[in-house]
């Protein structure tokens, strides 16, 4: 999926850009289903924290995780029209809430760096790298690290 | 092999296996049936095995043509009566049957199986000469020469195979027919020598592992609907397609009032189309019981145990994916009755039972959910011994094993990391125990529950739902959020109103429970599971808030402190709310009332409090994404109809994660039901009734089963007409009367809130006006019929210390309204000379003069007895006079089953008509009644139904 047939270049891929908290941060614009606003949700008591709650996208249940807070980057604020990204992973769909959505950029796969190393801590280990273009670093999203269960038990 | 048409192959598949599971039986039928061949049953199975031949063949599935082949030549013997059908024989064409099974599910390879061992006893067979009983034909090599030693050995080597369905830890479990040629090749070397016709003998171990494996998961891709079924669902889509038009039709033109009756329309449809797919889901369970009477018999020949199976309820029908799924916990709990609860037929013969076990297989509908029971007839559960195990195993402490009662010891079977075998045997130990089978069934929201008695056997019942996909659940709301709880794990719905949850509340250690029909129940509050911030319900506001208490029974309930400690402590607590109680005011409002679910999962009960009780809903389970799976409460979620998802609650881990278990908070449980047990002892009949009250002072009591409803209404709402007083209720005239009206007591209170409490009294509707407080109890009666006794007014008892006056309805209604029983009286008229004579048996003197009054006033003669012997007596003494008897249930020295027994085993009496009174009439005891012979039922003091079958049944004498 990464690398489409639909650019020519093989290497050239879109990234959607969103903020989470302050950061810009982008991932592979093929992995998204959609983004809307639904933040009417249910919550769900003795959920992680990170879990928002769940909400129904047509039919079907969504859990809603606020991104921001994933990456221990600090709660999203609800009232300040955030937007959900739905992405599909595993089988499953899920909502990845941000608080604002910015550009799509193209980008080349050639010139990804890999995540500075002062990056570290648990922001760090969910980025694959960075993207510089010619006024904006974007941190590079591993969605499906991200959605990946803590195996503590 | 090249097999060209996919689609062609798979419906051989699918056709031969049908077959196949139709074969089995057939087998042990005619196995059953010995010599006596039932000729449709033999010619079923050869066709069936026919089929296949034909089918293989074309197929160019050689290895199963000639099994089948061989298996028809045998078959046809057996039609033409040339053959009788021995168990050794039937064993022979079973395990041939097996073979073709395993073959057909492995179709792409069966043309490498080694079927050898099945073809030489078959053809044997065929030649004439059948295989002998295993111990004889061991035997027999050494006279009757080469042939028979065939057919014996392998005969008995098959015994060999069954006993021990692995014998060797084969590492391999994958049925490879590689594996199976290589110890093919392997293992006739050495035995070939002595006796070459043994050839086949290493090989049934792999035939066996094959066969296992297959077994495991046999899920079905397609499934068969009937034709009418298809049609309707047909049908149904038309409808809906119609409707959709006429529905974008209105919407287009804006024509609202039409819309309305579209959408009606639509759920109509939807709901019909909902049921018709429901249909076509469903299965008969004997898809399932099916093959349980081959495991029967081949385990009871294996323990060398002679076992009956009778199987009930084929016919009823469960959900696809339930029949799928229960599979496995039904076959080893049926594996276990066999195993573990029949004994062998020499103890069984010891202890004076008949040396034939009986397992029973049963499968019925009740309340919307199907039963599944399965009981033995064999040594049953011993709850103590089962209580020492789990307290070795550190699974209860013995203090709580001292509190529980004797069926909770059994429902410890249930308890994961219990296992009673001694041994672990590969029939049903297999090292895991009944809690596998209890997860299982908890996975597919069933129930399990245990009842035995040692000695005289065990039943494990199993309550299911019809359908997983939709049901029906109870919508709750907790902290501003709604909540489904399944209804079958529903058993009723509480409130309890402020002013009494003091006095209902009550707190045993830490545990919080509420005194429900004398039973304690444990409380869980559902804002402290889910660890949310407590809120309750503001009516006049309608919104939720907060809730600061700690305890509900803060609300300065009756406390029962574990030791004096504990009391000083709680002497402290106790003084710090009260201060806080200055600050609310909130105690007496309704708010403050209780919302309880009381919730069972079948081996546990508990009540459930939450902020507010909503409608039941019909709901679609969803499951919960990954990131909720640690969630345990849940069972999944729901969309309601706004829109908004709910979250399903399960009521099991719920209580695990409020650390309730059935033992927990019990203490007190078990010391109630002890108290009941007492009573039941003292043999006093239980009666339900409602008590309310007329003035503020005096309290009254009807017998509940009297009451159609109760009805809230107004002063105002009161008519006075005529003399009468009457109201509108229900689109007519209720007429309306008052204790006061007919007996000497205070007239009825000037409240603005009046209750009504309405009867249905000679087919009319009458309502008695009463102010609360109302409540519903069941008490043991024993009530004083001489002090308080009146007119309208039957006597008296002592209810929650209060003198309670018992009201008969019938006398007021028939004093008020003298006409309503004119049909009535006149309705039996005694025949001049022969006066009717009735012998009552009961031993409670209340009933037994209210009942005795009854038949005098219609102008009967009575012969009463105190019990059922001294019935009994009467009854010889006065044998032509009496033309019926009307007996009690429940009854000192011989009771009403007891009695009615005794009568229609004389012959004098064998058609004299018995109505039988209970307090109580449950299923079972309907049922055991009508064995015994009693000719009708009545619920205690329904005079109207009572007297209509006196009647009734004199009428038919005379």
């Amino acid at each position: 999926m990464e690398n489409s047939d639909n650019t020519v270049n093989k290497n050239l891929v879109e990234l959607s850009t969103f903020l989470v908290g302050d950061a810009l941060c982008g991932m592979d614009i093929l992995k998204i289903q959609e983004i809307n606003k639904l933040i009417d949700m249910t919550t769900v008591p003795q959920a992680p924290s990170y879990v928002l709650g769940i909400l129904n996208l047509r039919g079907q249940i969504i859990t809603s995780i606020d991104l921001s807070k994933k990456l221990g980057l600090g709660e999203t604020n609800l009232s300040n029209d955030p937007r959900n990204i739905i992405v599909n992973s595993k089988g499953e769909h899920i909502g990845l809430l941000v608080k604002k959505i910015s550009d799509v950029v193209q980008a080349n796969t050639d010139k990804f760096e890999p995540p500075p190393s002062n990056m570290g801590g648990i922001q760090g280990e969910f980025f694959t790298g960075v993207y510089k273009t010619e006024d904006k670093l974007i941190g590079i999203l591993d969605v499906e690290k991200v959605l990946r269960l803590e195996e503590r038990n | 092999m090249q097999i060209e048409d996919d689609e062609i192959l798979q419906g051989f598949i699918e056709e031969s296996l049908e077959h196949l599971a139709d074969i089995e039986n057939d087998l042990l039928a005619i196995e059953e049936d010995g010599a006596d061949i039932d000729e449709d049953l033999v010619n079923k199975v050869f066709r069936a095995a026919h089929s296949i031949k034909g089918g293989a063949g074309f197929m160019g599935l050689t290895v199963i043509q000639d099994l089948s082949h061989v298996m028809e030549n045998v078959l046809g013997l057996i039609r033409s009566g040339k053959l009788t059908p021995t168990p050794e024989i039937i064993n022979v064409l079973l395990q041939a049957s097996d073979k073709l099974n395993t073959m057909i599910e492995d179709v792409n390879n069966s043309n490498e199986y080694d079927i050898e061992e099945h073809l030489v006893p078959l053809n044997d067979i065929y030649d004439g000469n059948p295989p002998q009983k295993a111990a004889p034909a061991a035997e027999e090599p050494l006279e009757d020469g080469t042939a028979e030693a065939d057919t014996g050995s392998a005969h008995e080597e098959t015994v060999v195979k069954r006993t021990v369905p692995a014998p060797e830890p084969d590492p391999e479990p994958d049925p490879e027919p590689v594996l199976a040629k290589e110890t093919e090749v392997a293992a006739p070397t050495p035995i070939a020598a002595p006796a070459p016709q043994l050839a086949p003998t290493p090989k049934p171990s792999s035939p066996s592992v094959p066969k296992k494996s297959a077994a495991k998961v046999k899920v079905d891709t397609s499934i068969r609907v009937h034709v009418s079924l298809l049609d309707s669902l047909m049908t149904l889509a038309g409808e809906l397609v119609l409707s959709r038009n006429q529905l974008l039709q209105t919407i287009s033109s804006g024509d609202t009032i039409n819309a309305e009756s579209v959408g009606q329309r639509i759920d109509l449809i939807t709901s019909e189309l909902q049921e018709a797919i429901m249909l076509t889901r469903m299965q008969p369970i004997g898809n399932v019981f099916g093959k349980f009477p081959r495991v029967v018999r081949d385990l009871s020949s294996k323990l060398n145990k002679t076992i009956d199976l009778t199987i009930v309820g084929k016919d009823v029908e469960l959900d696809k994916t339930i029949i799928e799924s229960i599979n496995d916990p039904l076959t080893h709990l049926v594996r276990n009755s066999v195993d573990h609860g029949i004994e062998l037929p020499e103890e069984r013969t010891k202890v004076g039972k008949s040396p034939k076990g009986l397992v029973i297989l049963k499968a019925y509908h009740a309340a919307g959910q199907v039963v599944i029971e399965i009981s033995d007839d064999g040594k049953g559960l011993d709850g103590e011994v089962l209580a020492e195990a789990a307290i070795n195993k550190g699974l209860i402490t013995p203090e709580q094993a001292q509190l529980m009662s004797e069926k909770e010891k059994v429902n410890l079977i249930l308890l994961p990391g219990f296992s009673t075998a001694k041994e672990v045997t590969d029939v049903s130990g297999r090292g895991v125990g009944m809690d596998v089978v209890k997860t299982n069934l908890d996975q597919l929201g069933g129930q399990v529950d245990i009842i035995s008695e040692v000695g005289q056997g065990t039943t494990i019942s199993i309550k299911l739902p019809l359908t997983l996909a939709i049901i029906p659940c109870q919508i709750i709301m907790t902290g501003g959020e709604r909540y489904a709880i399944p209804q079958v794990n529903l058993e009723e719905l509480l409130r309890i109103p402020a002013n009494q949850v003091k006095n209902r509340i009550e707190r045993v250690g830490n545990a919080e429970v509420v005194r429900l029909r004398g039973n304690l129940l444990p409380l869980i509050r559902l804002a402290d599971v889910l660890n949310i911030d407590r809120t309750y319900y503001d009516l006049s506001d309608e919104e939720f808030k907060k809730d600061r208490r700690e305890r509900i029974s803060d609300r300065r309930g009756k406390e029962t402190p574990l030791d004096t400690r504990e009391a000083e402590a709680l002497q402290a607590e106790k003084d710090a709310i009260e201060a806080e109680r200055k600050l609310d005011d909130r105690r007496h409002t309704p708010s403050s009332a209780l919302n309880i679910v009381v919730v069972s999962n079948g081996s546990m009960k508990y009540g459930l409090i939450v902020d507010k009780l909503q409608d039941s809903e019909e709901i679609v389970i969803k499951p919960l994404g990954k990131h909720l799976q640690g969630c345990k409460g849940y069972a999944g979620a729901t969309i309601m109809g706004d829109g908004r998802i709910a979250l399903i609650l399960d009521v099991t881990n719920l209580a695990i994660m409020a650390d309730l278990t059935s033992m927990d908070g019990s203490d007190r449980a078990s010391e109630v039901a002890l108290a009941a047990e007492e009573l039941v002892k003292a043999q006093k009949d239980k009666q339900a009734l409602l008590t309310f009250r007329s003035s503020e002072k005096e309290q009254f009591a009807v017998p509940l089963n009297q009451v159609e409803r109760i009805e809230k209404i107004k002063r105002s709402d009161i008519e006075e007409l005529g003399g009468k007083r009457v109201m509108q209720y229900r689109g007519g005239s209720l007429s309306l009367i008052a204790v006061d009206d007919v007996a000497m007591v205070q007239p009825i209170a000037d409240n603005e809130d009046l209750l009504v409490i309405v009867f249905n009294i000679a087919n009319q509707i009458v309502g008695l006006l009463a102010i609360g407080p109302i409540d519903a109890i069941e008490i043991s009666v024993s009530i004083d019929d001489v002090t308080l006794k009146q007119p309208g007014v039957m006597g008296s008892t002592i209810i929650d210390g209060q003198t309670t006056m018992l009201i008969d309805i019938y006398e007021i209604v028939g004093v008020l309204f003298p006409e309503w029983f004119e049909d009535q009286e006149v309705f039996e008229a005694p025949e001049e000379g022969k006066i009717p004579t009735i012998l009552i048996a009961e031993d409670s003197n209340f009933f037994r003069n209210q009942v005795k009054n009854y038949m005098t006033e219609s102008g009967y003669d009575v012969i009463e007895g105190e019990d059922g012997a001294i019935a009994w007596e009467l009854l010889q003494e006065h044998g032509d006079e009496v033309t019926i008897v009307v007996t009690d249930i429940e009854m000192p020295n011989m009771d009403g089953f007891e009695l009615t027994e005794t009568i229609r085993k004389d012959p004098r009496f064998a058609t004299i008509p018995i109505i039988a009174l209970t307090t109580l009439a449950g299923e079972e005891d309907v049922a055991k009644g009508k064995a015994v012979g009693v000719d009708e039922y009545h619920i205690k003091l329904d005079k109207e139904k009572l007297m209509a079958s006196v009647h009734h049944y004199v009428k038919q004498v005379h």
